[in-house]
């Protein structure tokens, strides 16, 4: 007997190996396909490509396979579950009696042998979806769509969980890699298996944070204050500037923070995305001082991912700019090369551009 | 003498295909009528001889050639009341229906054979029918669901995959003379369980191109196992790599396999099944056949363009992919039984283009058409068949 070896079992969650895991375009989504990604990082990617930014995908009923009414409005529902949880410039989906992407029911379906639905996507002209009859005979028994009741029996499925599922995938997104355990089942709607009543995530109406996670990577975030998700860790570069950075004494200099993402080619969309809105903090110490005090919170700046603040000075002074890492996404904390102003002197005298009785030297 | 094996094999376990132009005029329209075919008279060496005729070596020979394709039958809330089966021969034009129970399945055409089980809830019933004879026979029935069936290239032999009827558990893979001479017999053990293929949706049998070995895939959600074994029964040999997915064909010993995917497009590989070395012959396909030709055996797939879809050619070796051209508007590469729930049999060295990838569904649909490998000469089905 020759028993082949497929993927390796995932990994510990180990930040090194799993940005390296992170693919890009097709070729590494084939990797990612042929030899398993590491746990618990945002989805892989299918091949093809997202869509754009935004795209309206408009579908219809396929024509003699229409859906039963529950069946339609748990798609529709699906469709909006998308819309509102993407946290990004996916592609949005909506129901139009002319749209050219058909979704299917039951006669007709072409998903092959397994599965409880399927797809088929052609970026970027469109998609078409099926979903199994009711009372579909598998090997392990009937299918069962919750929707089909008036009270769901143990062992249904979610018909608009199954659908935000395929619509996930149609968006660009693989099967999640879950921990063997499957402790973080509910990161992602996308999964390789799909849960039944009452079992945890049966009944998903939202892409979980590892679905957001590549779905923003792939198609940007909607706006640079929007939240990045927390099943990413993306790198930030946080720089500081000072102008002028010599003032007489007395004389204010405006320090200007500046937040982006790191510009790596794994992070693809997300590359030096500037990131506004977050809480950035200044920090002074005099030189030749190793502690720092923090002078306060940057206001948000004009330009996007800018945070300023304006300071009088009486001696000379170094400041750094402090973001911290955010529990509430994804991104890491950074802290700014230090910045020196210098106060009065010649300097000082020559910053503020007036004449001076005794040369400099 | 090996190579009419495999020119008779080439059909049932490469092509695997149904559409059939005039079939959607048939099975929706007037030319088709519910039918129960009688019992075959005759021996039954005269079956087995059913199941033994080659495949179609032209295309004038396709108007001979079985057809069945399955569809679902829905109730008014849209639930399974059953399947539907439409079979016929390529040069009627009439489609014989016949109604199933939900649990059912058809496997073939094996020679002028297709095999068709049906379950009623108590038992399961394996039958043969003759299409070409427009009769039938009983191969055996089980208090066990028979899920699945074929027919060895010999015509003497049908193996078939029966699950617990309470438990719905695997009973593994069972064995018995097409003639009814002998009781069945297990010959390979249920699959076991495993948690990254998780519960299994179905089980596929497919001979490889030869007709020398027979595998059994076994899918769960996304994920199949393949098992191959020698007719007759025998050692298996055993894939179970989680990342692969749908079997497409096999070539002796190397097996073409989607990835594990829920859709399209999905890359395609073939496995060595002895030394587990892969090989990407697509990155991005869609549906997808493995297809003999003058030029060896090779796979045809779908992908896209900037424009649309087209098809290419790959050898299984590796060597250099050629194209096929763009498909016909409205028309998709009929894959095999497994993903059409639907087959016939097609000269070698053609491929089949219908829409949606199986049969029409209405007169308003386009025709199918026939595509030559390698030269992409393309011709109507109906007139090829005509």
């Amino acid at each position: 007997m020759t028993t082949l070896a497929g993927p390796q079992h995932a990994t510990r969650w180990a930040r090194t190996t799993r940005w390296l895991c992170i693919g890009v375009g097709a070729v590494a989504a084939l990797t990612i396909a042929l030899g398993g990604a590491s746990a618990h990082g945002p989805d892989p990617t299918l091949s093809g490509g997202p869509f754009g930014q935004n795209q309206d995908l408009r579908f219809r009923w396929r024509s003699g396979s229409e859906p039963t009414a529950t069946i339609k409005t748990a798609i529709k529902a699906a469709a909006a579950d998308v819309n509102t949880s993407r946290g990004s410039k996916a592609a949005t989906f909506t129901y139009d009696a002319s749209g050219s992407n058909p979704i299917g029911y039951g006669i007709g379906a072409t998903c092959g042998v397994n599965g409880l639905a399927c797809f088929s996507r052609t970026v970027p002209t469109g998609f078409t979806m099926w979903l199994r009859e009711q009372g579909h005979v598998f090997d392990w028994g009937t299918l069962k769509w919750c929707q089909a009741y008036t009270t769901p029996p143990s062992g249904c499925y979610d018909a608009q969980t199954i659908a935000l599922d395929e619509f996930g995938h149609i968006e660009v997104l693989n099967h999640h890699d879950n921990y063997d355990n499957d402790a973080d089942y509910e990161d992602a709607v996308v999964q390789t298996f799909s849960r039944t009543k009452p079992t945890a995530g049966w009944n998903m109406h939202a892409f979980g944070r590892c679905d957001v996670a590549t779905l923003q990577r792939q198609y940007d975030m909607q706006s640079w204050t929007a939240k990045y998700s927390t099943c990413l860790d993306l790198t930030t570069v946080l720089t500081l500037t000072a102008s002028p950075t010599v003032v007489a004494l007395g004389g204010t200099t405006t320090l200007t923070a500046t937040l982006t993402v790191a510009d790596y080619d794994s992070y693809v969309r997300l590359g030096g995305n500037p990131v506004s809105g977050r809480v950035v903090t200044l920090q002074r110490r005099a030189p030749s001082t190793t502690t720092w005090a923090n002078v306060g919170t940057m206001p948000v700046g004009a330009s996007a991912g800018t945070y300023v603040l304006l300071q009088r000075l009486t001696a000379d002074a170094e400041y750094r700019a402090v973001f911290a890492s955010p529990t509430t996404e994804g991104l890491d904390g950074d802290i700014s090369p230090t910045v020196r102003v210098y106060v009065g002197g010649c300097l000082g005298a020559a910053a503020l551009d007036i004449a001076i009785a005794i040369p400099c030297y | 003498m090996v190579e009419k094996r495999w020119l008779r094999w080439i059909g049932p376990g490469v092509v695997a295909l149904g559409a059939v132009g005039f079939i959607a005029s048939t099975t929706n329209g007037a030319g088709a009528r519910p039918w129960t075919p009688g019992a075959c008279a005759g021996p039954p060496s005269a079956r087995i001889e059913a199941a033994r005729e080659v495949v179609p070596p032209g295309l004038a020979d396709l108007r001979t050639t079985p057809w069945f394709r399955l569809d679902p039958v829905l109730d008014a809330e849209g639930a399974s009341s059953g399947r539907r089966l439409a079979v016929g021969l390529d040069g009627d034009q009439t489609a014989r229906i016949t109604d199933l129970s939900a649990e059912s399945f058809a496997a073939g055409p094996f020679g002028r054979v297709v095999l068709v089980g049906s379950d009623d809830g108590t038992t399961s019933d394996l039958r043969a029918i003759d299409i070409a004879a427009g009769c039938s026979w009983s191969i055996g029935r089980e208090r066990a669901v028979i899920r699945r069936a074929t027919m060895d290239p010999t015509g003497t032999e049908i193996y078939e995959m029966r699950v617990d009827r309470v438990s719905r558990a695997d009973l593994g893979i069972w064995l018995r003379p097409t003639d009814g001479r002998a009781e069945a017999h297990r010959v390979l053990a249920p699959i076991a369980a495993d948690g990254r293929f998780g519960r299994t949706y179905s089980t596929e049998f497919t001979w490889d191109l030869a007709g020398d070995r027979l595998a059994i895939q076994s899918c769960g959600e996304a994920a199949c196992r393949i098992r191959v074994i020698f007719p007759g029964g025998g050692p298996a040999v055993t894939l179970d790599a989680p990342d692969l997915g749908l079997l497409i064909g096999l070539d002796g010993d190397r097996v073409v396999t989607y990835v594990a995917c829920r859709g399209f497009p999905c890359p395609i590989v073939s496995t060595n099944m002895e030394s587990g070395q892969r090989r990407v012959l697509a990155e991005s396909a869609g549906p997808a056949v493995v297809v003999g030709t003058d030029d060896g055996i090779r796979l045809v797939h779908e992908y896209g363009t900037p424009t649309g879809r087209a098809l290419r050619s790959v050898p299984l070796d590796g060597g250099t992919p050629s194209d096929l051209g763009p498909l016909p508007d409205g028309l998709d590469l009929h894959a095999g039984p497994a993903r059409a729930d639907a087959a016939t049999r097609i000269p070698a060295g053609w491929i089949l283009l219908a829409p949606d990838g199986r049969m029409p569904a209405d007169r308003s649909s386009r025709r199918p058409h026939l595509r030559h490998i390698p030269d992409g000469v393309t011709v109507p089905f109906d007139e090829a068949a005509r």
